[in-house]
């Protein structure tokens, strides 16, 4: 059957319908074959780094405990020799927005290298389909198998497959819970049976979500569920580096010999062998254009270069290029695109970095004592309640005092001079402001309350409250 | 196109998985404003481990992404057939 040809004036996206249709068209099981190249060894090695540093960081200590650990349980992150509290939100959200904008980046400038290269369902799917390729034998071998009734040798292999993957799967879970909770004693209440519910119920569903995803979802987590690969389009440019296929130098497509001159019947260089339809894993023809489902993993490139090699072409038939250099126009790679993505993320990792170096490392929270607005002293003067909570969120243990501002004549009366708190630690106490009725300019003034430690003025912070009194009437 | 063509497991998927992502970030920023155990201190839940609090929330947030998803989905169907 040759449906799979194209004629070289065809237009080289698919349009509107056909894309509709081929999203919600029933999935025929893909079996992607197996490629060497120049660029399955960078995705390899991609994989190797990316599951090391994943199964591994969890077991590296730092000053006696986890390096990374993101320790739910107690509301504290702790990454190397930095502690996080849950007041450091605004870290975590500046992190998505570098995040973000590094993909906005790194899409506009070479497509999809995330997808290709580092996304974790690429580098599990990889994974898993080295293990199936290992026990079920190449592609043919598999579609073989899968066709062929079921047999003692079938099962075996099936099953020892499918236990392979549940085991890898089970240690990912595990290893995702361990960023979570200590690793190790995880380890040891793993093996004897004796996790907390939660635990156990998070090992199950993330390893679950592995093997679901990396074993059976495969591409169609990228083609239907993956909201990056709908977005990365308005990415795109005609700059961006892509996966292209070069039609003006491979069409009219053809079988030949070796030996023959094609050029003089003719053909272009695609000898039309469709090597690079099978080893896609998202099941596409790259011959019919940028399609979305490209993941950009590059393995029809190094499909196609070696069938050019064994023709004795030159290799590139399909490659890296740039809509602008397959159309012949001279490509840039900075673009007022690319700059603007870069300065931005160049900003906000400046503003991250500057402000965890300046990061000052205590909290302090004013909550006003809400069973009395105000009350009156015998000396006739207004007096608040308020409620402090002070988090030291230093690794050593400190000694504070508080002051307070904001209305003249205002005083402060505590119940200790100093406060200590511990390394880590939270510390409530409360604290009774002071004033005279006629310094109040109005029913609800502001006041500061400045707390410093006291061995290090550099370690302080200021919050605002309010002071509610009777009011200027009288 | 016909909405009667999208198979009921893809349709599935699409409920699921946008409320899933949604579910995960509400949670991961309602927890970071709001302490479990402060929030409970007063309430028969009071001895729940954080953890758990977490996952319940979480899945309750699920629940509620999704139950808005399914209604987007719901009365996105054509309200007669056209013709
Ligand atoms: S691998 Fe190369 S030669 Fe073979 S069909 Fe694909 S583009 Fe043509
Ligand atoms: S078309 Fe090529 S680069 Fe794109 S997903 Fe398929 S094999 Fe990978």
């Amino acid at each position: 059957m040759s449906q799979t040809t194209v004629n070289s004036d065809s237009p080289p996206a698919r349009g509107d319908n056909a894309l509709e249709q081929s999203l919600y068209a029933k999935r025929e099981r893909i079996y992607p074959r197996e490629v060497h190249g120049l660029f399955a060894r960078l995705r390899l090695t991609g994989v190797a780094a990316l599951m090391g540093i994943f199964y591994f960081t969890p077991w590296i200590t730092w000053d006696a405990r986890q390096a990374i650990l993101f320790d739910l349980p107690a509301r504290k992150f702790y990454i190397f020799g930095i502690t996080f509290w849950p007041q450091d939100f605004i870290y975590l959200a500046l992190l998505l927005i570098v995040a973000a904008l590094s993909l906005f980046f790194f899409t506009a400038l070479a497509g999809r290298l995330w997808c290709g290269y580092a996304c974790p369902q690429t580098v599990w799917t990889e994974v898993f389909l080295w293990i199936e390729r290992k026990l079920e034998g190449d592609r043919s071998q598999q579609m073989k198998l899968d066709k062929a009734p079921w047999s003692g040798r079938k099962l075996a292999v099936k099953g020892g497959k499918h236990a392979i993957w549940i085991v890898l799967a089970a240690w990912t879970g595990y290893t995702f819970v361990g960023y979570f909770t200590p690793i190790r004693e995880l380890g040891q209440s793993v093996l004897s049976l004796a996790t907390g519910p939660w635990e156990t119920f998070w090992i199950i569903f993330y390893g679950f979500a592995t093997y679901g995803n990396a074993g059976w979802l495969r591409e169609q987590v990228c083609i239907y569920m993956c909201p990056y690969a709908r977005f990365q389009s308005a990415m795109f440019d005609k700059n961006t580096l892509i996966i292209s296929y070069d039609a003006a130098r491979g069409d009219p497509r053809g079988a030949r010999k070796r030996s023959t001159d094609y050029k003089s019947k003719g053909l272009g260089d695609c000898v039309d062998c469709k090597i690079c339809v099978q080893v896609c894993p998202t099941g596409i023809d790259i011959r019919n254009g940028l399609q979305y489902e490209c993941i950009g993993c590059a393995a029809c490139v190094d499909a196609c270069d070696d069938v050019m090699e064994k023709m004795g072409y030159p290799k590139g038939l399909v490659r890296y290029t740039t809509e602008n250099a397959i159309e012949g126009r001279p490509a840039r790679v900075l673009r007022p695109r690319v700059l603007v993505y870069a300065c931005m993320l160049l900003a906000v990792i400046g503003t991250v970095v500057g402000s965890i170096v300046t990061r000052i490392p205590v909290g302090l929270d004013v909550i006003r004592d809400r069973n009395s607005l105000y009350r009156e002293t015998q000396d006739g003067l207004v007096e608040n309640v308020y409620l402090l909570k002070l988090i030291n969120m230093d690794d050593v243990d400190h000694v504070y005092r508080l002051t307070a501002s904001g209305i003249p004549g205002l005083q402060l009366k505590l119940d200790r001079r100093e406060v200590l708190a511990p390394a880590g630690a939270v510390v409530e106490f409360s604290a009774r402001l002071q004033a005279d009725p006629y310094d109040l300019g109005s029913q609800s003034t502001e006041v500061r309350f400045t707390l410093a430690a006291v061995a290090d003025e550099a370690i302080t912070t200021t919050e605002q409250a309010r002071f509610i009194g009777p009011g200027s009437g009288r | 196109m016909n909405e009667a063509e999208i198979p009921a497991s893809q349709r599935i998927i699409g409920i699921l998985w946008p409320s899933f992502l949604t579910a995960a970030a509400a949670t991961v920023v309602f927890f970071a404003l709001f302490d479990p155990v402060e929030l409970l201190a007063y309430t028969d839940f009071a001895d729940s481990s954080r953890v758990g609090v977490y996952t319940v929330g979480f899945f309750l947030f699920w629940l509620l992404t999704t139950t808005s998803s399914t209604l987007t989905s719901y009365f996105q169907r054509p309200t007669r057939t056209p013709g």
